[in-house]
């Protein structure tokens, strides 16, 4: 039974009711899968799945049947890599090992890890991870060796910075830090997948050698969990906003989430978001290129609700508060725009590209930089769905002062052309007429009469009385014997 | 810096409409990158805007005195020239046709008898801007706007100047042309865009905003415009130094048009904003009035007409309304692979040198008064 707040929200809100219900009533999946047919290990996995992912567990599960294991254990095996390196209860010399060679436990049969802390909340996942391993060696070689090296690679990354005492302690230091955290935790996970995508066939192989574009992809998903997080990760003693940027406007990270620095934490906000935007034209060229529904569906609902979360907390200081969401309406309705082509995913960007901009404060020294990030998304949108078609009619335009000399002299021709045809035809009209006339005259034809009984009817038609004197005195008076 | 290494030199440069605000800041990238140069600078008062470098000379000169342009050209023998000489957007009709339709004919004819290499023509960015006065992404397969479709007839006579420069390519085989058009050109000294927008914001006009402010438009930094300017004039003594082969069709830079702009389309209000902000005002969204562009449009026709029977000039006319609420942004791909641009400077940084040069002059100016 839905609270007395919501259903006045939802009162006020009928919109946001209409998206939600035309989400449920009318998506179907793209593809389905019937779980009770599928072995026990599997089963179990799907329900790690459902467990540890409850944003990406829907699209996952509507991947066409050639991916939907392949990328399930995917996501599984990060999962578990997370679960290690999240867990600040395993000392460092025992989590080091674990994370650099995660890739052959994929491997381990029957491999569990219990010692997880009571309260991590993904512990069962490792503590069951056998299930991983048997359902992982039935997948075909090629995918598992992608998965393999993508969690070989992170793996290191990941024990890199859980060595890095520094990074421990003072959180990230420059930009460029930031993407790299960004790249082992979220690029890498981009790059897995479209190698996986390509080698099931349901992505242009062009994708490949973009590395650029499906590190944006990782990079923006990434990036806007970071800005929305940052109260619960300062709560949790991590820093992911880079040095670089807040130090250009507070002096100590926490001076942020003081209410008196408000206007300096709003313009942390502000590159911050600017950082993450810059990355939003990458995403959709990157969408162009996926060949199939569900592999589409998959990629761009995250894209389009980090757009949406990204507008979200722009400009708005409840981030260093609380937790910002965006409201289950737009979601509904954004996982509908975001199921169809890259035309409406197109317009949801620039649709929250545009929500940004109006927000952008004229006064924030990212001011320029955010509007310049949001035209260069509407352009590279008009580059691939132009709104304006260059004019045909144009062709036929003067290209000189002689032509257009040419053009009024031609024109001018051409009136005294008209004027000499019309004054041939009245002549000659006037000529036969004449000529008509005069023989008719000449044979003795009385046209005094026929002009007084014109006169006569013109009067009878106007119903006029002098008329009707008129007539009677003509009629005997005026014959004659022809 | 980005794009190919500048030649030291381009042997001799004749600069056409060296004084003004373009043109001098070509005299000044030109020693700055080809240093060995030699520059000769024609306009037709050379009192202002002059470089003190000695490799600079300077030759008073009317671009509609065919025999003059002549002389001037046999005398000086060129190698490369930039024309960029036109006559303010408001001036009347009969100038327009005169300098940029007349001059730029005399000019071409002047560049093919005394063996110019390369002739560089500053166009316009608004070629293609027809009556709905609307330009999304426009590319240079766009065709031009003249005659009766061209709402203003400084641009017809500017369509027609480039037709002509770039008819004239190849005539003979050693002469090589090209145009650079640029949109909303700004920076120090200019004169067209940041004065009038400063002087708005100083009325207190800065808290209007016509239309929903969703318009893109392109504005380009002076450096990077000239920067344009002398990638094409480089790209053309390259191909003048391996005639008579004549590049892919896909790589030629002679005979061809290229926009410039910032390749940073930003929304119309934000432009002036960032104008504003950058002169010293701190306005917030909250205090800024939006008013409907229809709305906008009645009142300026009823400005224009009451100020027209008083003899005066109305704070808001159709023709800004228009300006501030149309999409007027550009592709500039073709000008970044044949020619390797990029631009040079940033539409922020190009926003804080052109306003703190302007703030500068009007101090300066004040002192004078003052004295």
């Amino acid at each position: 039974m839905p609270s007395i707040g919501t259903i006045a929200f939802y009162a006020t809100h009928p919109a946001q009711l209409r998206s939600i219900i035309q989400w449920k009533v009318w998506h179907n999946p793209v593809h389905e899968i019937d779980e009770s047919k599928q072995t026990e290990s599997l089963q179990r996995c799907f329900h790690f799945l459902r467990l540890t992912s409850r944003s990406f567990v829907a699209v996952i599960l509507e991947l066409h049947p050639e991916l939907l294991v392949p990328v399930s254990l995917f996501y599984l095996a990060l999962r578990g890599l997370d679960t290690i390196e999240d867990d600040m209860t395993i000392p460092l010399q025992k989590k080091e090992p674990l994370l650099r060679d995660f890739h052959n436990i994929l491997e381990k049969d029957g491999w569990n890890f219990t010692e997880n802390g009571p309260n991590e909340k993904d512990r069962q996942l490792l503590v069951e991870f056998h299930v991983f391993v048997e359902e992982y060696k039935k997948i075909k070689p090629a995918y598992r060796a992608i998965i393999k090296d993508i969690t070989e690679r992170m793996g290191n990354g990941m024990a890199d910075y859980a060595n890095n005492a520094e990074h421990n302690l003072a959180g990230v230091n420059t930009i460029k830090d930031y993407e790299l955290y960004c790249h082992y935790v979220a690029g890498l996970v981009g790059e897995g997948l479209t190698r996986l995508f390509v080698e099931a066939g349901l992505a242009n192989p062009a994708l490949l050698k973009r590395a650029d574009l499906h590190e944006s992809m990782g990079q923006l998903l990434q990036q806007v969990n970071i800005i929305r997080d940052v109260r619960e990760d300062f709560d949790d003693k991590r820093r992911f906003y880079p040095k670089e940027v807040w130090s250009k406007h507070v002096d100590n990270f926490e001076d942020m989430f003081k209410p008196e620095n408000k206007e300096k934490a709003l313009a942390v906000n502000a590159e911050m978001t600017l950082i993450a935007l810059s990355r939003a034209d990458d995403c959709l060229y990157y969408l162009a290129g996926l060949r199939e529904q569900s592999v589409f569906n998959f990629c761009a609902i995250p894209q389009s609700m980090a757009m949406a979360t990204l507008e979200v907390c722009f400009q708005n200081y409840d981030v260093f508060q609380k937790n910002v969401k965006i409201s289950k309406g737009d979601a509904c309705q954004l996982m509908t725009e975001s199921t169809q082509n890259l035309q409406l995913v197109c317009e949801v960007f620039k649709r929250y590209a545009r929500k940004i901009h109006k927000k952008n404060n004229p006064n924030d020294p990212s001011f320029l930089k955010i509007s310049i990030a949001c035209g260069k998304i509407e352009q590279f949108i008009e580059s691939i769905f132009p709104s304006q078609k260059p004019p045909v009619d144009a062709k036929k335009n003067p290209a000189s002062a002689q032509e257009v000399e040419r053009l009024k002299k031609e024109a001018n021709e051409a009136k005294w052309d008209t004027i000499y045809l019309i004054s041939a035809v009245v002549l000659t009209i006037v000529v036969i007429t004449g000529t008509m006339l005069l023989t008719a005259w000449m044979a003795g034809a009385r046209f005094d009469i026929a002009f007084a009984q014109m006169k006569v009817q013109l009067g009878q038609l106007l119903g006029t009385d002098d008329a009707k004197a008129v007539s009677p005195k003509v009629s005997p008076g005026g014959h004659s014997e022809l | 810096m980005p794009g190919p290494n500048p030649i030291p030199s381009f042997g001799k440069v004749l600069v056409v409409g060296g004084c003004g605000f373009l043109g001098a800041h070509i005299v000044s990238l030109i020693l700055k990158r080809h240093p060995q140069s030699q520059v000769a600078v024609l306009d037709l008062r050379t009192t202002s805007n002059r470089h003190a470098s000695p490799s600079v000379s300077y030759h008073d000169g009317d671009i509609t005195d065919a025999s003059a342009m002549q002389a001037l050209f046999t005398q000086i023998k060129p190698d490369v020239v930039f024309h960029t000489a036109s006559p303010h957007f408001d001036a009347p009709s009969k100038i327009h046709d005169k300098v940029n339709v007349e001059g730029t004919d005399i000019l071409i004819k002047a560049a093919q008898d005394s063996g110019v290499k390369a002739f560089v023509y500053t166009s316009s960015a608004s070629l293609v801007i027809d009556a709905s006065m609307t330009v999304v992404n426009a590319d240079e397969t766009w065709p031009l706007i003249t005659g009766a479709a061209q709402p203003e007839y400084y641009t017809t006579t500017k369509a027609f100047a480039e037709t002509a420069v770039l008819a004239a390519n190849r005539t003979p085989s050693s002469f090589l042309t090209c145009a650079i058009r640029p949109s909303g050109i700004f920076g120090e000294g200019d004169v067209q865009l940041l004065p009038p927008m400063l002087s708005a914001c100083r009325k207190g006009q800065n808290k209007f905003q016509v239309g929903a402010n969703t318009n893109l438009s392109d504005f380009t930094y002076v450096e990077n415009v000239v920067y344009g300017h002398l990638l094409a004039a480089q790209a053309l003594l390259q191909t003048h130094a391996m005639l008579p082969t004549i590049p892919l069709d896909s790589e030629r830079v002679d005979g061809e048009p290229f926009f410039i702009t910032n390749g940073q389309p930003v929304y119309f209000w934000d432009f002036a904003r960032a104008v504003w902000h950058a002169a010293g005002d701190r306005k917030t969204l909250r205090d800024i009035w939006v008013l409907d562009r229809d709305f906008a449009m009645a009142v300026g026709t009823i400005l224009e007409n009451a100020c027209w029977l008083l003899g005066k000039k109305p704070n808001i006319n159709r023709k800004q309304v228009r300006y501030s609420t149309m999409d007027r942004y550009y592709n500039i791909d073709k000008a970044r692979k044949r020619l390797g641009y990029a631009p040079l400077v940033s539409l922020d940084e190009g926003i804080k040198r052109g306003v703190e040069a302007l703030l500068e002059k009007e101090r300066r100016e004040g002192e004078k008064k003052a004295q």
